[in-house]
């Protein structure tokens, strides 16, 4: 079926270009002392908690897909 | 406010002995500062985020939510984090029924009376009224220098629904603290109390005032999920995650107030004469996965200095046959004087499920095991784009506003759209505004804003 | 999280803080005051820690860094005016904006040197003399793109105050504990490499603290007292501490080589560039882990003449080379 090869075909240049995103840079060990921008909320891979609360449970009731991020946090009657 | 005399040149010479005035100010600053003064930033006190939510689709639901955090480090990388939520919910949803070129009449949940939907138009179910109350607790800690463990408890009360779970965690760092491997759990129990009884699956919607085939007055469902993640650190500016996560349903998990338009066997489109509208029928269990690819990075670059890309992917399926992509992307720009802007990005697509059906033809509730015209579980995408901005107006304390806009977008399935049907837009696209306020506080602010009041007025 | 160990004659307490590992050597056999000690300690180090790290965007330091003017309370009012003084005192040496930096040095043992240019760009945003700070207000508030942080001091700062903290402690609570000798207990506290004593042990022996490799110290005998001068050890050497503080500059395993030339992690703010021909570490013995901690470091910065530098305070030192 055309769709599904469309969208596998998305999928791996989508997932690709991510990791080649990150394999161009340097992987190397960060110190505890280089670790002031990481250590900054914006980086954070929830730098929100409350928003992402609010999309997740949104989408958890509008779509058919959910989580993900995370476990826990409780489910309601929405869905 | 005076600033400073800039400082001649440096010679290029050794300093003197420095020793006694070094002395005499390292003396001024350790004897001199008062210990009391831990009132700004303490560390020590409760951190508290609000936030109201107001989510309204065209012609359709009206959503309020508010909540409230509150997270407390008890010690060194121990904390409590507490969540409380309230929501109200009002407006109308599709009811599995599609359109027709004639108005339609159906009976209420509760069994003794009716509605009628105008001609045209996606038949909505306006009972729709929610009051929900949830509260979610979240301990954490280190076991180790370099495990964590976190346990979690959480309930939500609605008037027709309960849900209650438990989570628990374990991350290990590894390779100093630049990977983390994690693995989670959570266990949810659910009883689901509909108004006017859990229909019998496939049994017709009787007219009022009639009873219906129940199967009792509330059904169980159990959801188990289970994570594995993977984090790296790239470097300075990035990280990489990566989880899997598998889920499972089982038990009731069919929505009790949809409902599946039945078709004459004529071709004709018509809905049949006697009895057109059935209960939908779901299976019990539900195994669902998804792998979740996320990035963070902080540019570098002049235009884009100090600026935050937060991307994410999700590959979702289950063996109800749904497959779907997740894109995700958050750009925060930061301002001067503690302000940002943070554009938001989100493609979603979804296929439809195996037993999704927009109708039934007269006789296939017989031969199916399960239908749904169920509209989360078609064929359609969902755009969003919105703008978040934020100030951060004191130490830790940040006002926001967002505002996103959400189109859900589907895809009619041909063999249901039969002669008449051709006509209609069996899908029940949507539209919906979000506006999001939020206040971020901690309590150490608060009980200095009020000192300082106090001092001014007396 | 605190752990405690019970050695021969006295305990050690442990915690994690300042991306360290700290210790706290308490000389008793009192286990619920060692206990009381050591969460005294791990208290204050903790409140400092998160009150001025780079690496919490809570902290009061990440707010004065985000820009705009700041209100800031007494502690940090003395910590500012403190470094201000330094400015002065070592002639632009010693300069809490010169963080900027980091945005183009990475030591990371590798060859990566930036280029004059990068280094150039960044030298605006460097400076103390162009911060507005008004210490009577106390207010202060940072040019766009400049930015502060404590990393030269927060650390030794941090074990003087523990060692007040404990100080206060033991006169709380000597009235009522039945020992009256606890007022007296000697405590040493390490943070990572940065000692400070609160006095002599009660039998006359001192705190036997090893340099370098050897950290952390470990009990002893008298040894006699510390040696005034230079040291060229060919192992680190240990020696008895009964008083003040000691803290070491300078990390081994952070330098760039290119070209034959070791470039250390201490860069001088002036230049923007890292100082050459300074020892690989220095450490000094002083009145207070503070004042130690800002003689090693300038010390380092005074490059080949460190040890000049040093002979003039007139400190016990030992430099590595």
């Amino acid at each position: 079926m055309a769709t599904t090869i469309n969208s596998g075909v998305y999928r791996v240049v989508f997932a690709g270009s991510l990791i080649f995103t990150f394999s161009a840079c340097s992987v190397v060990p960060v110190q505890p002392w280089d670790r002031d921008l990481l250590a900054q909320q914006k980086m954070q891979l929830v730098a929100d908690p409350l928003e992402i609360y609010f999309d997740e449970h949104i989408y958890f009731s509008k779509e058919a897909s959910s989580g993900g991020q995370g476990v826990g946090g409780g489910g309601c009657g929405c869905n | 406010m005076s600033s400073l005399k800039p400082s001649q040149p440096p010679p290029p010479k050794i300093l003197g002995n420095i020793r006694r005035q070094l002395t005499a100010a390292t003396c001024t600053l350790l004897t001199c500062t008062s210990h009391a003064s831990g009132l700004i930033a303490s560390g020590d006190n409760w951190k508290i985020d609000s936030a109201l939510l107001l989510y309204a689709e065209r012609d359709r639901v009206l959503l309020a939510e508010g909540v409230l955090h509150l997270s407390k480090e008890i010690d060194d990388d121990e904390y409590i984090n507490t969540r409380i939520v309230t929501d109200v919910l009002t407006g109308s949803s599709p009811n599995g029924a599609v359109p027709s070129n004639t108005p339609q009449t159906f009976t209420n949940p509760s069994g003794n009376s009716t509605y009628t939907e105008p001609a045209n138009k996606t038949p909505l179910n306006h009972t729709f009224k929610d009051f929900r109350n949830a509260v979610n607790v979240e301990w954490g800690a280190p076991l180790t220098r370099d495990l964590r463990g976190t346990l979690g408890g959480n309930i939500s009360r609605e008037y027709d629904y309960l849900s209650t779970g438990i989570s628990a965690s374990l991350s290990q760092d590894l390779n100093q603290h630049n990977t983390t491997l994690s693995l989670g759990g959570s266990w949810n129990e659910d009883i689901s109390n509909p108004v006017g009884g859990v229909p019998v699956g496939f049994t017709v919607m009787p007219s009022a005032p009639a009873i219906k085939a129940l199967s009792g007055s509330d059904a169980n469902k159990t959801i188990k999920e289970l994570l594995l993640g993977f984090t790296q650190v790239i470097n300075r500016r990035s990280l990489l995650q990566l989880n899997y996560s598998r889920g499972q349903g089982d038990g009731y998990l069919t929505d009790p107030y949809k409902i599946i338009s039945v078709l004459s066997n004529d071709g004709s489109g018509n809905l049949r004469t006697i009895n057109p509208y059935i209960y939908e029928n779901r299976p019990r269990q539900r195994i669902y996965n998804s792998v979740y690819l996320k990035s963070v990075y902080q540019f570098n670059t002049p235009l884009l200095h100090e600026n935050v890309l937060n991307m994410s992917y999700r590959y979702f399926w289950d063996d109800w046959g749904v497959q779907s992509d997740t894109v995700d992307m958050r750009l925060r720009f930061d301002l001067e004087g503690g302000h940002y802007l943070q554009p938001h990005f989100r493609y979603y697509q979804q296929g439809a499920a195996d037993f999704y059906r927009q109708t039934l033809i007269d006789g296939e509730e017989i031969t199916l095991d399960y239908a749904s015209a169920d509209y989360r579980l078609g064929r359609f995408t969902t755009k969003t784009i919105g703008l978040k901005y934020g100030y951060e107006f004191f130490n830790g304390a940040e006002i926001n506003f967002r505002v996103e806009f959400i189109n859900q977008n589907g895809k009619d399935r041909r063999q249901d759209a039969v002669g008449l049907l051709r006509n209609q837009k069996l899908f029940p696209d949507n539209e919906a505004l979000l506006l999001q306020g939020g206040l971020s506080l901690d309590s150490d602010m608060i009980i200095e804003y009020v000192a300082r009041i106090y001092h001014k007025l007396f | 999280m605190t752990t405690l160990e019970q050695r021969t004659h006295y305990f050690v307490g442990h915690f994690n803080a300042m991306a360290s590992h700290c210790e706290v050597l308490i000389d008793t056999y009192n286990k619920n005051l060692a206990q009381q000690i050591t969460d005294v300690v791990a208290h204050e180090v903790t409140r400092i820690e998160h009150k001025y790290s780079r690496y919490r965007d809570s902290s009061l330091l990440q707010r004065i860094n985000r820009g705009g003017t700041v209100q800031v309370d007494s502690e940090t009012a003395q910590l500012l005016d403190y470094a201000n003084q330094l400015f002065q005192l070592s002639e632009g040496r010693f300069d809490i904006t010169s963080g900027v930096l980091r945005r183009a040095w990475h030591f990371d043992g590798s060859s990566n040197i930036p280029s004059k240019n990068d280094v150039k760009a960044l030298l605006p945003f460097i400076g103390w003399d162009k911060v507005m700070w008004n210490t009577h207000a106390p207010q202060i508030k940072l040019a766009k793109g400049m930015e502060i942080d404590f990393g030269g001091i927060g650390k030794e700062y941090a074990a003087d105050r523990a060692a007040y903290s404990v100080l206060a402690l033991l006169t709380s609570q000597s009235s009522i504990v039945t020992d009256n000798t606890a007022q007296n207990t000697s405590v040493l506290i390490n943070l990572g490499g940065d000692l400070s004593v609160t006095g002599p042990r009660t039998n006359g022996e001192g705190w036997q603290v090893g340099i370098g490799a050897t950290l952390p110290p470990q009990k002893g005998a008298q040894t006699g007292p510390p040696p005034v001068g230079t040291l060229h050890p060919s192992s680190p050497p240990s020696f008895t501490v009964t008083h003040g503080g000691i803290a070491t500059s300078g990390d081994a395993h952070r330098f760039l080589e290119k070209d034959g030339v070791r470039y250390s992690h201490v860069i001088d703010p002036r230049t923007g560039w890292p100082v050459v021909g300074a020892p690989a570490s220095v450490t000094v013995h002083a009145d207070t882990c503070t004042d130690a901690g800002m003689l090693s470091t300038l010390a380092l910065l005074h490059g080949p003449d460190a040890e000049d530098f040093l002979q003039a305070q007139d400190v016990p030192f030992w430099c590595l080379k």
